[in-house]
């Protein structure tokens, strides 16, 4: 499972503080007059700006590798259709239903193995969706969106046998809360 | 009104921004009004999540959603607009009129979305994604669609001429290239101008910017939806014509708020805060990087082209370091061993920067695509949205106001409600917003009415930020109280 939001968060935890820290002495520093010295003032925003700059360019060099998109290079084990229709998702491997044939072909789960690459087609047959796959335990572990008139092509492998819900993770009305499918993998 | 850059101010500016006064009150106490009620949605929302308010239906709870996120974002919007028209009143001189014009507008745009939230129950989120307003699964007719483009069409025309009046006036008084501060890059400093001017140009620009893709939206969509020619559009293109747009309204507001953090701030410092190279850099550079900055709410559109989803990464990433650098430092030193008046503007206009500073972090986090993945449309979003609102343009649009009705009216500060302000809404503000933060690490979904069992975890940080949205609120409540009576008594005399 991908500690990712874990790690986020103590970055942003780690940042906040530092920021609390240095609004917090700035203010109290106006307990007592001094004067400032600009060119002091300068060269400290010369190191921030510096400081920022590496930060930002290590947090681009480690993450960028990381885009989620898959690579033409390589081929999936299995292909699933996931296709989002107000306020289902359906799961077929083989063909994939359309709004004529969605009650008959709908199917609401799908059985994968374990250890295989999955690339699951994702589009929507009316508004913007987003497919989502959860854990049994709540771990959100990839996601891409539905849109209408396009398939996005997501790459995921499933390390554990379990069943991963689907949820749909663009608001896409009413039932929204409601959109689900199940993905079993064993 | 005391200001910084009185030594560049125009001649009888004091007269002049005197007849803006007016209409500058009946914004705010408009804003005022509908701040309360937009946030008691907000409440009413959490505490459905909660699972407190079983009787009220998925229905209402998406409507009262999509009433909650256009009237703030278009609420902070028009705020913003109206003070800095009444800051900018020192330098230039903005039409009286035509912000009374933009007021009509934004009335009836109310109005209409009232109407079609509260009694259409059209329930489509604040950027209404093409094309669920067609879309509503018998929830909510036509004429609530309808209403809501009727409304947008409306306030755009409003906002535009409103936008296009301030960028006029500016240009009466400074060619552009001035107003953009291209001659301090070349190592003049005359004219002399104000950062302010510079700020709002930025944004007027990108304001205009902004509404040209909600003008080709709505033409898109009439066409395909009026036009019976079969012609239907192209889903990822109305995307990013809309997180455009809405990216794009939501950043100038904050400019707006840091304009005034420029403008105000200085008046209690004792410290004067110039134009210089570095603030015209940074500016110009936010001006061309906000208009691609937006790629990141993309990112999940996997059949955007790679390069834009990597450019939305390094633009997000870019972007931060002229705020950081220029604007967040140089507060920093502004106030450091300064005379400073700790009033409740200038409070309020720190702890706004400070929030900005904290929800740019929370911001520039998730606009790495590698976390990304996990964080969009999580509850991480609404964290740092509200981080950069609530603790952020909010706190300073408000202390700019403060500051101004203050100054106005002559009413005397009391410290113990200006601590019970201050205290209330950075408790009740952070707590609530640590409840959005955890939620979204855990991966709760943001826009759902019920939580399902595999995120049910959203019930529990629900619950718990209602507490904080209550203390939030308190404050909140003393803050109208105590500007309220002093725009009211402004009124009177």
């Amino acid at each position: 499972m991908s500690n990712m939001p874990v790690t986020a968060f103590g970055v942003f935890l780690v940042s906040t503080a530092i920021i609390l820290i240095v609004f917090g002495i700035v203010a109290r520093s106006t307990n007592q007059q001094r004067d400032v010295s600009y060119a002091g003032a300068n060269r400290l925003r010369l190191l921030f700006f510096v400081s920022l700059g590496v930060i930002l360019l290590i947090f681009l060099v480690l993450t960028l590798p990381d885009l989620p998109y898959p690579v033409e290079a390589s081929t999936p084990e299995r292909v699933v259709l996931a296709t989002g229709k107000q306020y289902a998702w359906s799961l077929n491997e083989g063909t994939a239903p359309t709004v004529d044939n969605w009650d008959d072909a709908f199917s609401q789960k799908v059985q994968l193995p374990t250890g295989a690459i999955v690339e699951f087609r994702v589009t929507t047959l009316d508004v913007n969706h987003g497919f989502s796959l959860y854990t049994a335990d709540g771990h959100l572990m990839a996601q891409t969106q539905a849109m209408p008139g396009y398939v996005n092509r997501l790459r995921v492998k499933f390390d554990r046998p379990g069943n991963y819900t689907v949820l749909c993770l663009e608001f896409c009305g009413m039932a929204h809360h409601g959109m689900r499918g199940l993905v079993e993998v064993r | 009104m005391a200001t910084v850059a009185s030594t560049v101010a125009a001649p009888g500016a004091d007269v002049y921004r005197a007849k803006l006064v007016r209409v500058t009150l009946v914004w705010v106490l408009t804003a005022l009004v509908l701040f309360p009620v937009l946030a008691i949605l907000g409440l009413l929302m959490r505490t459905e999540q909660g699972g407190f308010l079983q009787s009220m239906s998925p229905e209402f709870f998406y409507a009262i959603m999509t009433l909650h996120g256009l009237g703030m974002v278009g609420l902070w919007f028009v705020a913003g607009m109206a003070v800095i028209s009444v800051l900018l009143a020192t330098y230039v001189k903005p039409t009286t009129a035509v912000s009374w014009i933009a007021y009509g507008a934004t009335l009836t745009g109310v109005v209409l979305l009232l109407a079609a939230t509260l009694v259409g129950r059209l329930g489509v989120g604040w950027y209404f994604l093409y094309p669920l307003p067609f879309h509503s699964g018998g929830t909510w007719p036509g004429w609530a669609t309808a209403s809501l483009f009727a409304a947008l069409a409306i306030m755009g025309v409003g906002w535009t001429l409103w936008s296009a009046d301030l960028l006029f006036a500016i240009a009466r008084r400074y060619r552009l290239s001035h107003a953009l501060g291209w001659h301090y890059l070349s190592g003049s400093t005359t004219p002399e101008v104000p950062p302010i001017i510079i700020i709002s140009t930025v944004s007027l620009i990108g304001v205009l910017a902004g509404l040209v893709a909600a003008v080709v939206i709505l033409v898109l969509v009439a066409v395909e939806q009026l036009g019976g020619s079969g012609f239907t559009n192209d889903a990822l293109l109305i995307k990013n014509l809309t997180f455009y747009f809405g990216h794009m309204v939501v950043n100038i507001t904050m400019y707006y708020g840091v304009a005034m953090v420029y403008e105000v701030l200085p008046a209690y410092t004792g410290r004067p805060w110039k134009t210089n190279t570095l603030v015209v850099f940074a500016w110009n550079l936010v001006l061309l990087l906000v208009m691609v900055a937006y790629l990141h709410h993309l990112y999940m559109d996997f059949a955007q082209p790679r390069w834009l989803q990597v450019t939305g990464q390094l633009s997000s990433y870019l972007i931060s370091v002229p705020a950081a650098v220029v604007t967040i430092f140089s507060t920093l030193v502004l106030i450091y061993g300064s005379a400073m008046k700790w009033r409740l503007p200038s409070v309020m206009l720190f702890l706004g920067v400070m929030g900005w500073a904290i929800g740019g972090v929370a911001a520039v986090i998730d606009s790495t695509v590698a976390v990304n993945t996990h964080f969009h449309n999580t509850l991480w979003v609404p964290a740092h949205f509200h981080t950069y609102f609530v603790m952020g343009v909010v706190l300073m649009i408000l202390g700019t106001v403060f500051h101004l009705v203050t100054e106005l009216s002559k009413v005397p500060e009391s410290l113990a409600l200006t601590k019970t302000i201050v205290g209330t809404v950075g408790v009740g503000g952070y707590g609530f917003l640590l409840m959005f933060y955890l939620a979204g690490v855990a991966g709760v979904p943001r826009r759902y009415a019920v939580y399902p069992e595999e995120v049910v975890v959203g019930t529990m940080y629900a619950r718990l930020s209602l507490i904080f949205i209550a203390v939030l609120l308190i404050g909140a409540l003393v803050y109208i109280w105590e500007t309220g009576r002093r725009c009211l008594k402004l009124f009177s005399s």
